[in-house]
């Protein structure tokens, strides 16, 4: 009878499936909780012991580990040199500051405990982490500890630290929100001040006018607003001036011309002793569009935050070979012509031409190919790939950003720039509205000049007042930014303000498998053993011991913590297998031709691996990327909203099938290069498709750029973060349904506040052109309008 | 009514502090980071070691 076995169990501490044979467990709040290997239970012991337990409190979501063994952190002594430390760090008398991309964070409790980690070794003075832009700024007494101490730490808790140069306190990002806040508080500030005048201003309405009282408000309003005005509204009066010369008027240009005139008017009215002024409208209207600046600002600067994102693939030092001598220096230092040696599972760290040595390479992040590519003296081998199983020595022939990673990144940086500006429904309505009130104001004002003289100034001002655009203007931005504040909440970031808009109208989801379905990292599923001679155990000892001399991905899903078995006659079949001799008895492991008679599955030979020995089958292996929680509702939940969904894959076509009718995704494209996912998008969209593209890899940067919308994971390739409009945080695919009705029900909310904003002007105008509407009632009625259209947007911040 | 005349330009001092406080605040880097606060109140580090076990 064959057995069939699956991993239940998952480690404590990792979220790896326990193998079935390891009985190991740590003990955490009185319960004995499984570990799979010996080296969680030790980390696990080590935060228990340490007193830092709420680490898996506070965690959102057990991680699969990505540490690297610590006899590996020897690596970091080399930042301990004085040329090392010179281009990482800022070196004071006795202290030192440094900042640290830490890759593999993923939540506050991350950031807990580093924080406490680090604080506990001797001599470091401060480590602060910003967990959004998953940087770590960390100062120690160079007597008492080294950067390298900080660095292994870093590592032996299972993130990847990046040293980064030191960055000045005036990076554009920094000088940009610092800019944005101080305008914003001008603004607000500037608007209760003002609003409180207006009361007083209003008051005087009902009570009758004291002349100097209402003069002195009137001189304290324009105090107060000029600065608001000046100020705060600097940028939009910019890039409305921007927007004429280059002949393509935006929202900026009514936003500037209703400002400036109210302004303008209010001023005059103050200084000629007219009838109304309306600084109170200047200021709100002038705050709340800096406040929906304001937060555009900051999604954008997330995504910014993670353009670390091109250096974090590269390796941080290199082995310069020169003379005969090898030395260790930064890769920024890295020159044309230089001779560099690559260790087996090192990354790349310049483009170059191999010089000697054989070996395999990884380019699936550059490429989309997952099978590693032979290199042989003579081939080019690119930056950001990973030499697998030799020692490489490489001449460079491109470094930063002309290598062929940073084309990419700056080809996805163009494609971003050239998509197609969708202009919100509310900017065309809103800038057209403006214009044609300009114009029914101006006839009004010389209709009563001729009716009525006395009357026209101050009809004129109550048809300008009571139409102000201010609910029009309001109802998009007020909704997207209450939406895009309710979407970083349930962890998703928008990072394009069209994103909503164009996320509401998809027709069409494409999916990228690798790593976006599925979890990018392939495991064993079951084990059938075939043979009862053998033990489930034993294949898989066996299957292990044949891996190792494989760089194929799927052999990361045998490896074994135990002690393997000796193999003789190692040979890898490449496409095929692996053979070897183990105690003289000759195996195989590989598709089921490869491995010999005797098996009698099914062709589904892509993800059963065969294990055979003298030529007959012993047992299979299934073996399989796993798919992303929710992967499957989410597919069902598109279906159920009409949405038509698609998976494009680099890989062979039978994994990608089965991935496709598990999910029962519509379609399938498998072995696509970037080039072809991008023709793919680009006819449906001429088909009249909307699509979104859900992906990550930085191949798949261009194809995300292509799409109307784009969502990506946020662990994936960083670089493709910085083109996507929208990135998920967390392990589940759910979100992507989220973002959908999200979406839908913002833009929902935005055509009711249009809706109403059109009524309630539409009502007014004529009233107010009619000479009905006092100055005080326009006014009240222009505020109301607002407000009614900001509370209806805030409903989006309750959104489940 | 007329102590408003003084009144109000007095508030208008403190506003302009205010301003100038917020200003120096923000050029001194106090409000570069906007998003970890928000989280570090979550978390204590009075856990003594070795009382894992207990919490």
């Amino acid at each position: 009878m064959p057995k069939t076995m699956t991993a239940a169990e998952i480690c404590f501490h990792c979220a790896l499936p326990v193998p079935a044979d390891c009985k190991l467990t740590v003990e955490f709040e009185e319960a004995q909780r499984p570990v799979c290997c010996p080296g969680c239970k030790a980390v696990a012991e080590l935060i228990r012991d340490t007193g830092m337990s709420q680490y898996y409190a506070l965690r959102e979501a057990p991680r699969p580990g990505t540490g690297r063994p610590p006899e590996e952190t020897a690596e970091w002594m080399v930042f301990d040199r004085d040329d090392m430390l010179a281009a990482f760090a800022t070196v004071g008398d006795e202290q030192a500051e440094a900042n640290v991309y830490v890759g593999g964070m993923y939540c506050a409790a991350c950031s807990w405990l580093i924080e406490t980690t680090l604080m506990k070794l001797p001599g470091v003075e401060a480590a602060d982490v910003n967990p959004i832009t998953h940087r770590l700024r960390v100062v120690w007494r160079m007597n008492e500890a080294k950067y390298s101490a900080v660095l292994a730490t870093l590592a032996g808790l299972g993130y990847e630290p990046q040293p980064l140069a030191p960055e000045s306190a005036t990076r554009p990002e920094v000088a940009e929100q610092r800019t944005a806040l101080k305008r914003l508080l001008v603004a607000s500030l500037g608007m209760m001040q003002v609003m409180m005048f207006a009361v007083g201003l209003y008051a005087m309405d009902f009570q009758g006018v004291d002349a100097d009282m209402q003069h002195f408000l009137r001189l304290v309003s324009f105090f107060v607003t000029t600065p608001v005005v000046f100020y705060a509204a600097k940028p939009f009066f910019i890039s409305a001036w921007r927007g004429v010369v280059a002949r393509k008027p935006g929202m900026d240009l009514p936003v500037s011309i209703a400002v400036g005139s109210a302004y303008v008017a209010s001023v005059y009215a103050t200084f000629a002793r007219g009838p109304a002024v309306w600084f109170d409208s200047v200021t709100m209207f002038v705050f709340f569009l800096t406040l929906g600046r304001f937060l555009e600002m900051r999604a954008r600067h997330r995504s910014i935050d993670r353009t670390a994102a091109l250096s974090s693939l590269l390796p941080n030092t290199a082995t310069r070979v020169a003379a005969g001598e090898s030395s260790v220096v930064p890769v920024s230092q890295l020159l044309a012509d230089d001779e560099v040696v690559i260790r087996a599972g090192d990354a790349i760290p310049a483009d170059g031409i191999v010089l000697h040595g054989k070996t395999n390479v990884d380019e699936a992040l550059l490429s989309g190919e997952a099978r590693p590519q032979p290199k042989e003296p003579g081939d080019p081998v690119a930056a950001g790939s990973v030499n697998l199983d030799g020692l490489l020595s490489v001449r460079v022939t491109n470094t930063g950003n002309d290598t062929t990673l940073g084309t990419i990144s700056r080809l996805s940086e163009r494609a971003r720039y050239t998509r197609p500006t969708f202009v919100t429904i509310a900017d065309r309505i809103a800038s057209y509205l403006v214009v044609a009130l300009l114009v029914v104001a101006t006839l009004v004002a010389v209709f009563w000049n001729i009716v009525s003289p006395d009357r026209a100034f101050v009809i004129t001002l109550s048809v300008l007042v009571v139409t102000c655009p201010c609910a029009l203007a309001l109802a998009t931005p007020a909704a997207f930014a209450a939406a895009g504040s309710r979407l970083s909440q349930l962890r998703l970031l928008v990072t394009n303000g069209n994103a909503i808009e164009a996320l509401s109208r998809a027709t069409m989801v494409i999916f990228d498998k690798t790593g976006t379905l599925t979890r990018g990292m392939p495991e064993i599923r079951s084990v059938l053993v075939l043979d009862q001679q053998f033990t489930e155990y034993d294949c898989r000892l066996v299957a292990a011991a044949l891996e190792t001399a494989s760089s194929h991905p799927i052999a990361r899903a045998f490896a074994l913590d135990a002690k393997l078995p000796d193999v003789s006659d190692h040979e890898v079949d490449v496409g095929r297998g692996v053979r070897g001799r183990i105690n003289g008895r000759q195996w195989r492991l590989g598709s089921a031709n490869y491995v010999g008679g005797g098996v009698t599955a099914d062709n589904n030979s892509a993800t059963h691996v065969f294990l055979g020995v003298e030529g007959t089958a012993v047992a299979w292996f299934e073996v399989d990327d796993e798919l992303r929680p929710n992967a499957r509702s989410t597919v069902q939940l598109l279906h159920q909203r009409g949405i038509r969904t698609v998976l494009v894959s680099g890989d062979r076509q039978v994994a990608a099938k089965r991935v496709a009718d598990e999910l029962g995704i519509h379609e399938l494209h498998a072995e696509c290069s970037p080039a072809e996912k991008l023709d793919i998008i680009e006819t449906a969209q001429r088909a009249g498709e909307r699509v979104v593209m859900v992906g990550d890899g930085i191949n798949d940067a261009p194809v995300l750029s292509g799409a109307d919308t784009s969502i990506a994971p946020a662990h994936g390739a960083l670089l493709a973060q910085t083109s996507a409009d929208i990135i998920m945080l967390g392990d589940s695919l759910e979100p992507v349904t989220t973002a959908l009705r999200m979406a839908k029900k913002t833009m929902r909310i935005v055509r009711q506040n249009l809706a109403w904003a059109i009524v309630y002007n539409a009502l007014a105008l004529p009233l107010a052109a009619a000479g009905f509407v006092p100055p005080w009632a326009a006014a009240i009625g222009m505020s109301a309008s607002s407000l009614i259209v900001v509370l209806n947007a805030l409903r989006l911040s309750r959104f489940e | 009514m007329s102590i408003l005349f003084i009144l109000i330009p007095l508030a208008l001092l403190l506003l302009g502090a205010a301003v100038w406080a917020f200003f120096w605040a923000v050029g001194n880097g106090q409000f570069d980071d906007l998003d970890t606060p928000a989280v570090r109140i979550i978390m204590d580090d009075d856990d003594k070691p070795g009382d894992g076990n207990e919490t």
